[in-house]
């Protein structure tokens, strides 16, 4: 055995990946490695002595990055999100021709409910696009979560949840995404990005939500070139000595100023209200304060960004004055857009801002309820659909905060059991 | 662990440190005879060691993954032993356990070094390998951090050692020759190249019984595996 166990680095080879910094696809990738906690090697395609050694004359070519050399030796070439997935054993097909419940989204709603519903013995499978967690799998450090007196990072919960999850049964789908909910008879049938259609009983939608897009020119071609949504997991260590600003004023935006704080040499939070207090937990507030890197600016906003092959600096407005803050990197960390494009398709009933609507809510709505075809009310957390129930930051009026996802989501699965009873054959 | 990159130098070595004297090496490579074994094997059961032999590395393999519970949390210590049989393979990659080294190595040290100290403390199982086996029954693993140490003696649920048949000594002292002489030299120069920084004998953790017998198993395999 080896004297030394370094830095636990796995002892068999990881994964290459070979592209340009501003690809898309290549962050995309990055990012999915990342998240499901698989070591990679990112090599950037301006390394040439790295890219001639690795890569082949025809695998240089434009039209075939990003290249990614999986540790089994196959070579993807170009590879995509869900190529990578497939070639790591990361993808499965439902063992079940039928479930109890299907649920959408593997972040604390989803997994909350996975545990206790594979727990209480419904055949369970949850459809994840990317890797569990959600939003709150990226938080570098969730302090105030019950139980956990020196805080627990988001990844690690997600990651002993969906053992927890699965050790119970349940199945947890990676890297495809909901395309469709259609019925089938008192049940329903998801519809899954790689052709999967996947029949359940009852459906959970804890899809969460996306990061908000920030409105600002030319932002979208920056997108892995300086830009990046959310804390950006994957590129904090790339950040080590440049200027990073971060835009939000949530706990999003805290955890990430402290996380880059360990890293960068100067974090700037950029906060378009005239204060932290209205949005973030104080327990951040005081953190971010004692840290001698970072500079908050309230009542500020980005106008425009200066780039050439990668972001260089914001142009920043603050009442009537515009200044310009040199950047290497910007995370945006401003809330959030309901993932229910799909929901919406199959007739799900969504509020203005196109959360999803349960319970009571739609009760007092006008014309939620016209096709609702049994007599009594949607239970809480139902949608307009019987047995399709929605939970997490996606439904409508939910506490955004990682503990009431976790509530709703354990909730959910006593509503689908009255469901299941009602259908009969649960 | 982390940590490591710290190993100050071995203490008590004579001569060229970079490699094994020709005597050494031709002390400490060779396979034991089956007796010898044998007599390990009968020793390290009567200390509280379930021990299984085998004759071939593909063996052992099988031995291991037959243990190990599917779903299993496991921790594999770096062993050119686990790599040169496909045991670590089948840890990291078969989808068949819970890894705790691919997620280690994702964890943010500056910011979730408490979460790593706590995982690797105590995983449910680690297996790894040892330097020394003694016909006495006594199993001898030396280490530059002593990371490695902790979760063997008490913090793991379960420890599975797989030994090449060369590592089996006549008794301790030859044993602590074999990690001075024959090892370190070894493992030195190899965590040099592998990681720019010098091992050492600064730890070294002699098992002489177990009180709860079956938390360790040592698969001992009549072939060289590892040094």
């Amino acid at each position: 055995m080896s004297m030394i166990d370094y830095d636990s680095r796995p002892v068999t080879p990881s994964v290459l990946l070979v592209g340009h910094r501003s690809s898309s696809v290549a962050y995309s990738i990055r990012d999915f490695l990342s998240r499901n906690g698989v070591p990679y090697e990112w090599i950037d395609v301006d390394d040439a002595a790295r890219v001639e050694a690795l890569l082949s004359a025809e695998e240089r070519g434009m039209d075939r990055l990003p290249v990614c050399v999986l540790p089994n030796g196959v070579r993807l070439a170009p590879a995509t999100l869900e190529g990578v997935a497939a070639g790591l054993g990361m993808v499965s097909a439902p063992s079940l021709s039928e479930y109890d419940l299907t649920i959408v989204g593997a972040g604390p709603a989803g997994l909350a409910a996975a545990v206790y519903a594979a727990s209480e013995g419904l055949r369970t499978v949850a459809i994840e696009a990317v890797a569990p967690g959600g939003q709150a799998g990226t938080t570098s450090m969730i302090e105030n979560y019950l139980g956990f007196p020196q805080g627990i990072s988001g990844s690690e919960l997600a990651t002993r949840a969906t053992a927890q999850a699965r050790r119970f049964g349940a199945e947890v789908l990676l890297a495809r995404r909901l395309m469709d909910i259609t019925t089938d008879g008192p049940g329903y049938v998801a519809h899954l990005s790689d052709g999967t259609a996947v029949p359940s009983r009852a459906v959970l939608v804890a899809s969460g939500v996306d990061w908000r897009r920030l409105e600002v020119p030319g932002i979208e071609a920056l997108l892995g070139s300086g830009v990046y949504y959310g804390a950006g997991p994957s590129e904090a260590l790339t950040c080590s000595g440049s200027r990073v600003a971060i835009i939000g004023g949530g706990n999003s935006a805290g955890q990430a100023v402290i996380r880059f704080s360990r890293y960068a040499a100067r974090v700037t939070l950029l906060v378009r209200g005239p204060s932290l207090e209205a949005s973030m937990s104080q327990y951040l507030i005081s953190q971010v304060k004692e840290l001698r890197n970072v500079e908050v600016r309230t009542s500020t906003e980005v106008v425009s960004l200066e780039s050439d092959t990668r972001l260089r600096a914001l142009m920043l407005s603050s009442g009537d004055t515009v200044a310009r803050l040199p950047t290497e990197a910007l995370f945006v960390c401003i809330g959030g857009v309901p993932r229910t494009q799909a929901a919406a398709n199959a007739g799900l009933c969504l509020d203005k801002a196109g959360y999803l609507r349960t319970g009571a809510e739609l009760s007092s709505s006008a014309g939620a309820l016209d096709g609702w075809p049994l007599s009594r009310q949607p239970l809480p957390l139902e949608t307009n659909l019987p047995g399709l129930f929605a939970a997490g930051d996606v439904r409508s009026g939910s506490i955004k905060r990682c503990a009431a996802a976790i509530g709703e989501g354990s909730m959910a699965v006593a509503l689908v059991h009255q469901r299941l009873a009602e259908v009969g054959g649960g | 662990m982390v940590g490591d990159v710290d190993a100050a130098p071995a203490t008590g070595l004579t001569g060229d440190p970079s490699r094994p004297s020709k005597e050494a090496e031709a002390e400490f490579s060779r396979v034991a005879s089956r007796d010898q074994i044998r007599a390990a094997a009968g020793a390290l059961e009567r200390n509280g060691i379930t021990c299984t032999v085998v004759d071939s590395a593909e063996e052992a393999r099988k031995t291991v993954r037959s243990i190990l519970p599917v779903g299993a949390e496991v921790y594999n210590n770096t062993s050119r032993t686990l790599e040169a049989i496909g045991v670590a393979e089948d840890i990291e990659r078969s989808g068949q356990y819970q890894p705790l080294r691919p997620r280690l190595y994702q964890m943010d040290r500056q910011m979730q070094g408490r979460e790593m100290r706590q995982l690797s403390a105590s995983p449910d199982w680690v297996v790894g390998s040892v330097h020394a086996v003694t016909e006495e029954g006594s199993l001898l693993i030396a280490s530059a951090s002593g990371s490695q140490l902790g979760p063997i003696v008490s913090g793991a649920g379960h420890v599975i050692f797989v030994v090449g048949g060369q590592k089996i000594v006549a008794d301790f002292n030859t044993g602590l020759r074999r990690i001075y002489e024959y090892c370190f030299p070894l493992e030195d120069r190899r965590a040099r190249k592998a990681y720019g920084v010098p091992s050492g004998v600064n730890n070294l953790l002699v098992i002489n019984k177990v009180v709860a017998p079956g938390r360790i198993t040592a698969i001992l395999v009549n072939e060289p595996l590892g040094f």
